[in-house]
């Protein structure tokens, strides 16, 4: 789940000005305008490089990251079926976050790099999961809305160039096609249940809204667009096309719960693209920067992990083992 | 810390640390193990992904729960990837030629014209004697 | 069949199941490695899943309430489960030391119920002995890794062990009618299950460079609803949203 989402830093950086080799550049270009993967070993310029180690790693941060708001109510689900469910979803993102540091790994940043970026602030993950899980309905709510918005992040990157990154997205976009009929059965249990779980959901949806606008990034006349990264395809749709096509699927499908967003102004326009209030881009800033509600948290269990099991670690593994990078 | 609105996270005490970063030992995730699944008795072993860990007992405990939780699966194999060997991309020139080697090909072997034109031949030679 | 002796022997084996499957989910999010959370996270799935089946059974065959009502909503003293998987850690190798001693004692007592003249039971058995299986060979590879690999993992995981073996005595505490169950042939009563499972855990206890201590005092209470001071927390949390709203389905 929690496919990524939008993570600035990516578009709008100056590009890398070294010179490629031309020839070689043409034939890496060429192949992908073929549809042709490109595979770990291929040659690759090193832009490409750096922007899909950067893209995936982040990624793979929002994965175990993401993990956290949702494990929050793992011993309070109501119920077997809630409970092995959420247990099982939570595992999937955990199992994501390996999935992708796997496929960031083949392009050469070992797993360990990209943790230690995390932990200090260097690396991002996507923005939505330093809001808090307040309540049981906050579960509903990303299980259903966050894991949609992420899924039309993962369905687009899906096809794009690079083979592990592609290969890792196809068993991820599938497993979320289970945790999308969970989370919206969970939705849907709150919405059609007593009084107090439709106020109780109603409020969620009310907290998590602005996040979810977010999650696509800003619109794109904000942005740098960048064209080569399109041509690459390593970014494969635009912000707005995204938020519209989520927008699009999803508005319906909870208002005809009799449930709605705190917008008066979210309207589908006769050109099929949706209108909204201004979402505050600067809160936005302000908590990928690291002041949201949870950021230090999120960190703090991350070193935790770290920290208090350095002991099994080091028992387990040998600094000196033979190694080389994962092949695919 | 604030108390975390995790219980479990709560719990663990966590003593909130602003100085720096924990440093991460090498390898201290460990090296790869290539996984292959196999999804029926009679079916080949197929590559699944990937999994880090200390040793081959570990790789499999690992890679039973990674890559074979949902889809049906009677065995696994485990390779450490350090013991795998491949051919280089930049050389797959080698393998283009492959599809035109009809010689190999049970569609390169067409004979039913050949016996049509033979039939043919003997009924009319029939035809000429009689 | 005695009605009475089975039940009690599912109950317990339900409770166990539940409470120590909640305790193994604690860590899913946060274990100490990628791959090996995602594996406990599948044990503690199993053992949930163990739980639910136990609980659908005793509601067929002897008119419970339902799994949910069963699982969330009783009272402290009536959950039989065991101390052992009552108690919260943080530390891992109590974690997986307790993992150690309550899944070999489970795949003990499931080996033995696929023969249990009580059918349902036998059954359900036979499926969960398989899961089982893959659970202790989980922690037998990691006991035998962390047992023998440095000092530091060595002494951790000896406390642990020190620390949880009078509570694994526990599980084996008699219930209120081992002798009809062994009469009856349901089940072979807890201190033949006992004496398999120490064949069982010593060699495994050795080749892992660890020693059982020489006490043998159990420590019990569990199987008769007296339990440690953690359940309460335990099942108070466990139910909170339950709680919040007794009249809503979820």
């Amino acid at each position: 789940m929690y496919g990524g989402g939008y993570i600035p830093g990516q578009e709008n950086e100056k590009p890398d000005q070294f010179q490629e080799d031309p020839i070689k550049l043409k034939e890496f270009e060429d192949r992908i305008t073929r549809g042709e993967k490109i595979e770990p070993h291929d040659w690759m310029p090193r832009e490409y490089r750096k922007q899909l180690i950067r893209m995936i790693e982040q990624h793979a941060h929002s994965e175990i990251i993401g993990a956290l708001p949702e494990g929050t109510w793992i011993t309070r689900a109501p119920g077997f079926r809630r409970k092995m469910a959420l247990i099982a979803k939570v595992q999937d993102e955990v199992g994501h976050g390996q999935l992708l540091y796997n496929a960031a790994e083949t392009l050469g940043k070992s797993r360990e790099e990209m943790m230690a970026d995390l932990l200090s602030g260097k690396s991002k993950y996507s923005n939505v999961f330093n809001y808090p899980a307040k309540t049981w309905a906050d579960v509903a709510v990303i299980g259903f809305l966050i894991d949609a918005a992420a899924i039309v992040n993962q369905v687009a990157n899906s096809k794009g160039s690079y083979g592990p990154y592609c290969r890792a997205l196809e068993r991820i976009c599938y497993e979320e096609s289970f945790h999308l009929k969970q989370g919206h059965d969970a939705f849907v249990a709150l919405a059609t249940g007593t009084q107090k779980q439709r106020a109780m959901l109603q409020d969620a949806v009310n907290r998590w809204y602005r996040p979810i606008i977010h999650f696509f990034g800003p619109p794109d006349v904000a942005s740098v667009h960048s064209d080569k990264l399109m041509r690459w395809k390593v970014k494969m749709m635009s912000n707005d096309a995204m938020r519209n096509q989520f927008l699009s699927s999803y508005v319906p499908k909870v208002r005809e719960l009799g449930i709605d967003f705190p917008d008066p102004n979210l309207r589908k326009n006769a050109d099929g693209t949706w209108s909204f209030s201004d979402p505050d881009w600067d809160e936005f800033k302000r908590v990928i920067k690291g002041d949201g509600p949870c950021n230090k948290e999120r960190l703090a269990v991350r070193k935790w992990v770290e920290t208090e099991h350095r002991w099994i670690r080091e028992a387990l593994f040998n600094p000196n083992a033979k190694y080389t990078l994962p092949l695919s | 810390m604030e108390k975390s609105l995790d219980p479990r996270i709560a719990r663990l005490n966590i003593q909130r640390n602003e100085e720096g970063t924990p440093p991460i030992g090498k390898h201290e995730y460990g090296v790869s193990y290539e996984v292959f699944v196999q999804s029926k008795r009679g079916k080949q072993h197929v590559h699944a992904g990937t999994v880090h860990a200390s040793d081959p007992s570990m790789a499999l405990i690992f890679a039973k729960e990674q890559f074979g939780r949902r889809q049906h699966c009677v065995n696994m194999w485990v390779v450490a990837t350090t013991e795998i060997f491949s051919f280089q991309y930049a050389d797959s020139d080698m393998f283009e030629t492959v599809p035109e080697k009809i010689h190999r090909e049970p569609g390169g072997y067409k004979v039913r014209d050949k016996i049509d034109a033979y039939r043919k031949k003997i009924a009319q030679q029939k035809t000429d004697k009689s | 069949m005695n009605k009475e002796a089975a039940k009690e022997l599912m109950l317990k084996m339900a409770d166990d199941a539940l409470i120590y499957g909640h305790r193994l989910s604690e860590w899913t999010g946060i274990g100490p490695i990628l791959e090996e959370d995602i594996a406990f996270s599948s044990i503690s799935q199993d053992k949930v899943g163990h739980a639910w089946q136990l609980y659908q059974l005793l509601e067929v065959d002897f008119g419970t309430p339902n799994p949910d009502q069963m699982g969330f909503e009783r009272k402290e003293n009536e959950y039989k489960c065991s101390r052992l998987n009552e108690f919260y850690t943080r530390d891992y190798a109590f974690a997986l030391i307790r993992h150690f001693f309550m899944d070999h004692a489970e795949f003990i007592r499931y080996s033995l119920l696929r023969a249990s003249s009580y059918e349902a039971l036998a059954q359900l058995a036979k499926k969960v002995r398989g899961e089982i299986k893959y659970h202790v060979l989980h922690a037998d590879t990691w006991i035998k890794k962390l047992g023998t690999a440095t000092e530091e993992s060595h002494s951790r995981m000896q406390a642990a062990l020190n620390e949880a073996f009078p509570y694994a005595l526990g599980i084996f505490e008699p219930g209120p009618f081992e002798q009809e169950l062994i009469d009856s042939g349901i089940f072979i009563g807890e201190e033949q299950l006992r004496a398999e499972w120490l064949d069982e855990i010593r060699p495994l206890i050795e080749e892992s460079g660890l020693q059982l201590p020489s006490t043998t005092n159990a420590e019990m209470g569990g199987r008769s609803g007296y339990h440690s001071d953690d359940l309460a927390p335990l099942l108070e949390e466990m139910s909170e949203v339950v709680r919040s709203d007794p009249e809503a389905s979820w």
